[in-house]
């Protein structure tokens, strides 16, 4: 397989995304707006006024038993905090404030449910709308939900309508609730306006095994439900009204892309090695204790980054207890042995939700990861006390967040300390030999990574906030997103600063953020001295294809290149061009950011 | 008619989970149960009137019940509010 045979031209026109859902997907599209509906008003005759009122009951009914669905999945792939939402959903459905004055609308004015459902669910939420406060202002938003909901099942009661199935939604934002129940319909695949790769669609979009694009950029306003698309989930991109020619391709591609995946199961088992023998770890970065299955599937050697939020902040409590954090713990470090297991400790802040409510102005520079923990002990100890119990039943490493100052990790290590003698005082067991590595996400880290090597036991590479920090750009800003860029020679400097550093102090050095499976750096990665490429566990199969395939002599070659280049662009060029030349099959499996393949 | 004055305490205010539990512990007790802050009263079993309350950490707000229960809901509700909701403070 090679990269010229994927050239397919689109005669109708391309919407670039971020792919977040590996997967083709080809089918008709479908638009689904969330305030299309206008419903007209319509009189309703006195004797037809029960029927009307049956109608809207049944409606309501359906809604409730959508959002049931909902919170049932969502509570299991997501948590307990994140179903919050949809619980207040259901109230707001049988609220006097809405069911009672939607009934008496209807009496009263003898008017059809849908136009008694917009008038007083609008009036409700200008009010919101109006208000000083933004978190009311947000919830106007709860509001639209409820209201879409109820108007979309009073006309399905009269409109026959199949169009959801075996589509390819088209939406400006999706919930993960929206999700689960396309998923039930048989979608093909969805793509969205907005949105990056952890926003809680794109996660439930992978767990779901759902082709997704998100951050398309307007695809809503180009694109009208019953245009045919392909939607490419690895390379990010929607190809509206494509000609047969290119059709065909992607056909051709789909299937070649189903066979890749059977073949890369031939794989799981070799090992990582370059063709001159040099063996690279490879691990998975997870967030679920329903994901460690993968790892097998996948031939992931241990687990290069977990997630805690979602374990920790399930139950609708911040606050998990030690004794339930320890047994997932537990499960996870169990599953996983021999391999190791990276717990990266709460990491709060940022794009993440802070369970206690707090507001910031400028998150991303604030209150964040390991800051918050240093200052809430009472969220800390808990969660190093059952890491360490956890511990005992196989490799463990614990992993700080968003550190800048060496001073954190000194402070990081006397809680460990403090920690650790208590544990001992009460006899319980742990390894005391537990590993502590650092997050290199914040410049300043990579910048002094020579002092950092003396504190900690490895590095990992997180390059999604480091290439943030470094270029000084936020990536969900549509405005300024193209100046994001992992490949950036910047971010590679950064990268190679810490990899001299960590070989001079003898630490392993480890990648988990995007770039790993960005195929065109992976090379370059192994080059530049990282040893251990942490990824989601369906794009190892993928890296290992590209490591196999090439030397480490040819990986420093590489290196040497892409830091000297002016920018990303010119190197991306001749990655396409190494690629192709060593035939490794990936080529579904690039950025999207090049015009080549599409 | 039983009153009773509380002090939002939990960090967030009452946002759509204490919002939740309030109108959950309301719908308990056959009582009317209403919520007045700053002269501005709504009924305390909507939850679309327990969020437009938009009270945030420190606010006071007066709990006013209704109703053959009105002892025993307006403990319940004594109660979640001293609790914080059972979140962080």
């Amino acid at each position: 397989m090679s990269t010229t045979e994927d050239e397919v031209k689109a005669t109708g026109f391309t919407k670039g995304g971020i792919g977040v859902s590996p997967g083709i997907a080809i089918g008709p599209a479908y638009l689904y707006a969330r305030v299309s509906f206008d419903v007209e008003e319509r009189s309703v005759d006195v004797e037809l006024i029960e029927a009307e009122l049956e109608r809207f009951e049944a409606a309501v009914l359906k809604a409730e038993r959508d959002l049931h669905k909902i919170i049932a999945v969502t509570r299991e792939k997501l948590g307990e905090d994140s179903a919050t939402i949809f619980e207040a959903q259901l109230l707001i459905l049988r609220d006097e404030a809405v069911y009672t004055e939607v009934v008496k609308y209807i009496k009263g004015h003898g008017v059809n449910a849908g136009y008694a459902v917009q008038t007083v669910m609008s009036k409700h939420r200008q009010m919101m709308e109006a208000s000083d406060s933004e978190y009311l202002r947000e919830r106007a938003n709860d509001l639209l939900d409820i209201q879409d909901r109820i108007i979309r099942h009073l006309r399905r009661g009269r409109i026959l309508s199949a169009v959801e199935e075996e589509t390819i939604i088209v939406a400006e934002t999706l919930t993960a609730a929206d999700i689960i129940l396309f998923s039930r319909r048989g979608i093909l695949g969805c793509a969205t306006d907005f949105g990056g790769p952890t926003s809680h669609v794109s996660i439930m979009a992978r767990a779901l095994g759902v082709p997704a694009v998100v951050s398309t950029h307007g695809a809503t306003k180009e694109i009208e439900t019953g245009d045919i698309l392909i939607l490419d989930g690895i390379k990010g991109e929607l190809i509206v009204n494509p000609d047969e020619e290119t059709l065909d391709a992607y056909r051709t591609k789909r299937k070649r892309y189903a066979r890749l995946l059977q073949e890369n199961k031939q794989l799981v088992d070799l090992p990582a090695e370059t063709l001159d023998g040099h063996a690279i770890k490879l691990q998975a970065n997870l967030e679920l204790k329903e994901e460690l299955e993968l790892l097998a599937e996948y031939g992931a050697e241990g687990i290069g980054l977990f997630r805690t939020e979602m374990l920790l902040l399930m139950e609708g409590r911040a606050l998990v207890t030690e004794e339930e954090q320890f047994e997932q713990y537990q499960k996870v470090v169990e599953t996983t042995r021999p391999g190791e297991t990276t717990f990266r400790i709460l990491d709060l802040g940022g794009d993440k939700l802070l369970p206690m409510g707090h507001r910031e102005h400028n998150p991303y520079l604030g209150w964040r990861g390991i800051r918050i923990m240093l200052d809430r002990e009472e969220l800390m100890v808990p969660q190093l006390r059952a890491i360490l119990r956890a511990s005992v039943f196989g490799p463990t490493r614990i992993l700080l967040p968003m550190v800048t100052e060496i001073k954190e990790i000194r402070e990081f290590k006397r809680v460990l300390e403090e920690t650790m003698e208590i544990l001992d005082s009460e006899g319980v067991g742990f390894d005391r030999e537990v590993q502590v590595g650092v997050m290199v996400e914040v410049p300043s880290v990579a910048l002094m990574a020579d002092r950092f090597a003396e504190e900690v036991d490895f590095f990992s590479i997180g390059t999604n906030d480091l290439t943030q920090y470094a270029l000084a750009v936020d990536r969900g800003n549509d405005l300024v997103a193209d100046i994001y860029d992992e490949m950036h020679p910047a971010v590679l400097q950064l990268i190679k600063m810490t990899t001299s550093a960590a070989r001079m102090a003898g630490i392993p050095v480890s990648l988990c953020g995007e770039l790993a499976t960005n195929m065109r750096a992976v090379p370059v990665l192994l080059g530049l001295g990282v040893d251990t490429l942490s990824a989601s566990p369906v794009y190892l199969p993928a890296i290992k294809r590209v490591i196999r395939a090439m030397k480490l002599s040819e990986g420093r070659a590489l290196a040497k290149r892409a830091l000297a280049a002016p920018d990303a662009a010119e190197f991306r060029e001749v990655m396409d061009v190494w690629l192709e030349e060593h035939a490794c099959g990936v080529s579904f499996f690039l950025d999207g950011k090049s015009d080549r393949g599409s | 008619m039983v009153e009773k004055e509380v002090t939002v305490t939990n960090r967030a205010g009452l946002h759509t989970r204490p919002a939740s539990m309030i109108v959950r512990t309301a719908a308990k007790f056959e009582a009317e149960f209403f919520i007045q802050k700053d002269g501005y009263e709504i009924n305390g079993k909507s939850i679309i009137g327990v969020m437009t309350l938009a009270a945030e950490q420190g606010a006071t707000l007066l709990l006013i019940f209704e109703g053959s229960d009105e002892n025993e809901a307006a403990a319940a509700m004594e109660a979640i509010f001293a609790d914080g909701f059972g979140e962080i403070k």
